[in-house]
């Protein structure tokens, strides 16, 4: 479409914080960043760093994974979706994780992630899961036991886990 | 619980500043980019071995551990955790037969239920199939013995915690 942006150019104004207790993980993941032309990636190989980095960089993507200790990335994403903790309650937040169970994307879900994507990943979920992110944000939702996205997904847009061809159920 | 027994609903549209930020709408597919990530992926293959060896030595430390302290200890708690990272990064590193079989031990030990029940002798057996799979170069199932040997353990997991919920 007209007037659409190469990624290259819009990903290259995004600062995103990628948090994984895996240091390979997070150099796979910034690797593929970088190819698409994110350079501003911050690190943090717990939730707690992660705030840290949050409380002076301006941060517009997390990508968190979930099982870390002593606290996970569902703690994080919890304290993120909280308006009285939490700078930018609005933040967009990425489940990367090994976790694929149904069960887990809808605690995720419950949780206030934006999206979730499935590890091993590939390149091309993660670029659809960022381009999602900017193209159609998802209304957020406040009831009184909730608050983050909207759990009900929009028309024609991905539904549930994605997973390389290759991942083990 | 769902939505609808949360009333009431506030539905809020923040403003896309991100749109904003980037200049305007990406565009939906770019195989540039795609290419270029998969070319830097590809330039780190060299490397690949190394770190899925350096996982599953972490894998093997942390059974030693459980050997001395039982399952039902932090011990336990590390190697699912362990496990639970190779699950992701097995297939990345070109065995996707190790995910395979790292998302089993996952399952075997995910709680600390579960690691009260389990045997220590199927951890142990999922542990050498992995360190095998590496050893040998075997890498999908589509080679008999490592499909096989996935089936076998999977089969046994499935016995003693249940199917994937």
């Amino acid at each position: 479409m007209a007037g659409e942006l190469p990624a290259g150019v819009a990903f290259a104004k995004l600062r995103v914080l990628l948090v994984d207790d895996n240091a390979a993980m997070r150099g796979l993941v910034r690797a593929v960043l970088g190819a698409f032309g994110c350079d501003n990636v911050f690190e943090a190989a717990d939730p707690k760093r992660a705030l840290g980095i949050l409380s002076v960089e301006q941060i517009d993507v997390i990508i968190t994974d979930w099982k870390m200790t002593p606290v996970d990335g569902l703690s994080l994403v919890r304290h993120l979706r909280n308006p009285e903790k939490s700078s930018n309650p609005f933040i967009p937040v990425i489940m990367l994780t090994a976790y694929a169970e149904p069960s887990r994307v809808r605690e995720a879900r419950d949780a206030g992630v934006t999206e979730f994507l499935v590890k091993p990943f590939s390149s091309e979920q993660l670029f659809k899961r960022l381009q999602v992110i900017v193209n159609r944000p998802r209304p957020f939702v406040r009831t009184k036991a909730f608050f983050g996205p909207d759990r009900r997904r929009l028309n024609n847009e991905y539904e549930g886990p994605e997973r390389r061809e290759d991942a083990a159920l | 619980m769902t939505q609808q027994r949360e009333r009431p609903i506030e539905i809020i549209n923040p403003p896309n500043m991100l749109k904003v930020k980037v200049g305007g709408r990406i565009a939906p597919a770019d195989p540039a980019a795609i290419a270029r990530a998969e070319a830097a992926l590809a330039d780190m293959k060299e490397e690949f071995a190394d770190w899925l060896t350096e996982e599953v030595d972490k894998l093997e430390a942390a059974l030693v551990k459980v050997h001395t302290d039982g399952l039902a200890s932090a011990a336990g708690d590390e190697l699912f955790t362990v496990a639970h990272d190779l699950r992701g990064l097995g297939a990345t590193y070109e065995f996707p037969l190790v995910t395979r079989m790292a998302a089993s031990l996952s399952r075997l030990v995910e709680t600390s239920e579960k690691r009260t029940l389990v045997p220590v002798d199927l951890v142990d057996a999922h542990v050498g199939a992995i360190r095998a799979a590496l050893r040998q170069n075997i890498r999908t199932d589509e080679h008999t013995i490592g499909r096989t040997l996935a089936e076998e353990l999977e089969t046994r997991v499935i016995a003693l915690v249940g199917a994937p919920a």
